[in-house]
């Protein structure tokens, strides 16, 4: 498991990418929130996170990618996810986050279904 | 209504505001209904919809500015959920107390607040000098549980809020308070729901792990999700050591020092003196005391951030991870639980039984890589063996050759593990035979390898300097101790300090008859006279193994050294290993050198060929039913 936090941002010019590395707790989490808030508030309603380098996640990081997708949805907006483990797509469907999210096995088909 | 004898513009006034206020409690009624359509949309997130609620708010009461404070009993303090204009993020710290004393309060005006908030309102004055946002307060509240606070600002054209205004507010912050605690509810539910989901998933997931590595990460990683802990480790325990020893730690770095963050040396081991041992509880105690009372008792435990010296400061819980058999395998520890917002909470009891009941599927984890990791350290030591077995058997002679006037045999019986047994008999380019028998210590591969490099380096020995004429009247006694030496360089830089070479050289010169022999170590040889008396070769003589000390040691220990014998027509020479006379039987009896001799002296009339397999069946009758260990060599010279 890569154990660097980090976040990279590509912002095109309907979507934007989050991808994600590193242990999505409430520390990375809080940056991911941050960012996708401001990616919002600049008028981006489709986002794509990319948890391809997160192997693990806990209860809290769950819940801020429950806030995103609120957030978004308050502006008809969309995300997608990528790169989950089976693991993770099963746990995301479990939680629900699969009935107001779309979930693609890479980027490239989470960006098409925009 | 417009009582009588007012003038027309008064009652203009009046009803102008008569019909704004049927208007704003319109408004107010249309945004109460989309303060309870916010409330059930599915949009349970406070974090999200808290702006909607100050809007609505600020909007109905025609409020300039105002905030929505959360509370937060973890660390005592009220953080800004929403705020018109936008605040920067910003905690208030309140004590218990304080937070009591509010939720007695309907509504608190900030300029004159009630004696016991004067301390709490003196501290934050800073904060809470922005009158725009800071004028009125309503505790916000389910019952006797304090939510946090709805602060309004200035109101639009008016010093203070009508009596119908308060009670809309009364109202709103009915509504913002069960928004709070359905947001609180619905994480706390998602939270339970995602560790139940999260700990069902992690046994089959952990179990499957074959290599105790993977196992030892996967199980700390589950672990730290788990519990929304921001740290974990697994220490297993070593009984041969009788140490905690520290398998994995996440994160990584946690324990590496700072001059070296290339490369994580987590170095971390607790010695556990008797594991027996009564432990009493000791209180406050240390993060090394919990983790050593946890491995003893058995039993889950907790220690404080600050009694913490081993993960660096944290608020750490600790579980026992056993066994099938319920010894106890190691222990899991996690640290530092998460909330939002970069709050650290304290494990709670359910976090204990979670920890418990995950600790259980680790246990399964654990034994399961090792068994794995067991069964292919067998399978490749098996592998090992197979290999070392037919080096081992290369080494050994089809047949042996015919020399002049005597008859000679052998045989090499492998028993259990490959134990590095060899014989040989060699014809010299002088005429001369050389006869060989040696024993290596331990077994395996290495040991295989040891006797072929004892094999090779006889064999260039003999093809070299010690293969000249004897016409040269060379002293081969000398010549020996020499070869001795020239095997022991070579046989000691080649092996390690418990691995090393008895070996009995025998040169016979079949003109003369006459014997040199060389003992390194090894079981002197029986000579059986043809007048039937017994002599055993090399036994005052008996050097050191080969290989065992460097050169300039040898001389200081015990020298090589090499005798002669002339054999005469029927004498008999019975080369031999420790298989044979350190054979046991069922009642743990040696088959021994004396019953070698009874047997020797016995052959008088039979040839080396026979008298091997007397030898052999004699030494197989005599083991009956008891395990072998060591292989089994004999070899066999007689004089025509």
């Amino acid at each position: 498991m890569a154990n660097k936090f980090d976040i990279q941002i590509r912002a095109e010019h309907e979507y934007a990418v989050l991808e994600t590395a590193g242990y999505l707790n409430d520390s990375l989490g809080e940056r991911l929130s941050k960012e996708a808030q401001e990616l919002i508030e600049k008028g981006y309603t489709q986002l794509v996170i990319n948890l391809d380098k997160t192997a693990l996640i806990n209860s809290i990081g769950i819940s801020i990618l429950i806030e995103i997708i609120e957030a978004l949805d308050e502006r008809n907006g969309t995300l997608n996810f990528c790169g989950l483990s089976a693991t993770q797509e099963r746990t995301f469907r479990m939680m629900a986050i699969a009935k107001y999210a779309g979930i693609f096995p890479d980027e490239k088909a989470a960006i098409a279904d925009f | 209504m417009i009582s009588l004898g007012e003038n027309k513009e008064q009652s203009d006034m009046h009803l102008s505001s008569a019909e704004e206020t049927i208007q704003r409690l319109i408004f107010s009624l249309s945004e109460l209904e989309q303060l309870g359509q916010t409330l059930i949309s599915g949009h349970s997130n406070f974090n999200v919809s808290s702006k909607t609620y100050l809007r609505i708010t600020l909007g109905t009461l025609q409020v300039r500015g105002g905030a929505i404070l959360c509370y937060h009993s973890t660390d005592n303090c009220l953080t800004i959920a929403a705020s018109t204009p936008e605040s920067e993020a910003t905690q208030i710290e309140i004590e218990p107390d304080e937070a009591a004393s509010l939720l007695g309060c309907p509504i608190i005006e900030l300029n004159t607040p009630p004696d016991n908030l004067h301390n709490f309102i003196e501290r934050n004055s800073d904060l809470l000098s922005n009158k725009s946002m800071h004028r009125l307060w309503v505790p916000l509240k389910i019952h006797d549980e304090f939510l946090g606070i709805l602060s309004l600002g200035k109101f639009l054209g008016r010093a203070k809020l009508e009596a119908w205004e308060q009670e809309l507010l009364t109202i709103l912050a009915h509504q913002i308070s069960i928004a709070i605690a359905y947001s609180r509810n619905e994480e706390r539910i998602q939270s339970e729901k995602f560790r139940l989901f999260m700990l069902a998933e992690s046994a089959p997931q952990i179990c499957q792990l074959l290599q105790p590595d993977d196992a030892a990460e996967q199980v700390v990683f589950q672990a730290v999700a788990l519990l929304d802990a921001n740290m974990g480790a697994l220490m297993l325990f070593e009984p041969q050591h009788k140490n905690l020893e520290l398998s994995y730690v996440f994160p990584p770095e946690l324990l590496s020092s700072e001059d070296d963050e290339q490369e994580a040396d987590n170095q971390l081991t607790i010695p556990i003196d008797d594991m027996d041992d009564n432990v009493t509880d000791p209180h406050p105690k240390t993060s090394e005391e919990m983790l050593i009372y946890v491995i003893k008792n058995g039993r889950t435990d907790q220690c404080p951030a600050k009694m913490d010296t081993l993960f660096g400061g944290r608020s750490l819980m600790a579980g026992p991870i056993q066994g099938r058999d319920g010894d106890i395998l190691g222990l899991l520890v996690v640290g530092d639980k998460e909330e939002r917002g970069g709050r650290i909470a304290e494990f709670t009891f359910e976090d204990e039984t979670l920890l418990d009941s995950f600790a259980k599927q680790a246990g399964v984890a654990i034994e399961n890589a090792r068994l794995h990791q067991e069964a292919l350290d067998a399978r490749l030591l098996q592998a090992e063996m197979e290999e070392a077995r037919k080096i081992q058997e290369n080494l050994i002679p089809d047949t042996l050759p015919d020399i002049p006037g005597y008859e000679v045999a052998g045989h090499y019986e492998p028993r259990g593990p490959v134990g590095g047994d060899y014989f040989d008999c060699i014809e010299l380019k002088t005429g001369g035979w050389g006869l060989a028998i040696a024993d290596v210590s331990g077994k395996g591969m290495q040991a295989a390898l040891l006797m072929a490099t004892l094999r090779a380096g006889l064999l260039s020995e003999l093809t070299s300097a010690r293969g000249r004429e004897e016409t040269e009247l060379v002293d081969m006694k000398n010549e020996l101790i020499d070869m001795a030496m020239t095997l022991n360089s070579l046989l000691y830089v080649s092996g390690t300090e418990e691995k090393y070479v008895t070996f009995f050289y025998s040169h016979l010169n079949p003109d003369t008859d006459i014997l040199t022999t060389l003992n390194c170590g090894h079981n002197p040889p029986l000579i059986v006279r043809s007048d039937g008396n017994i002599v055993w070769l090399g036994e005052e003589i008996g050097g050191l193994p080969i290989g065992m000390f460097p050169n300039d040691m040898v001389p200081l220990i015990a020298k090589f050294e090499a005798e002669q014998i002339k054999l005469e027509s029927g004498d008999l020479i019975i080369f031999y290993t420790d298989g044979v006379t350190e054979t046991v039987n069922i009642d743990d009896e040696f088959y021994d050198e004396e019953r070698l001799e009874q047997l020797g002296k016995t052959c008088s009339d039979i040839d080396a060929s026979q008298i091997c397999n007397l030898i052999y069946q004699s030494v197989m009758d005599f083991q009956g039913d008891a395990d072998q260990f060591d292989d089994l060599t004999l070899l066999v010279l007689r004089k025509k």
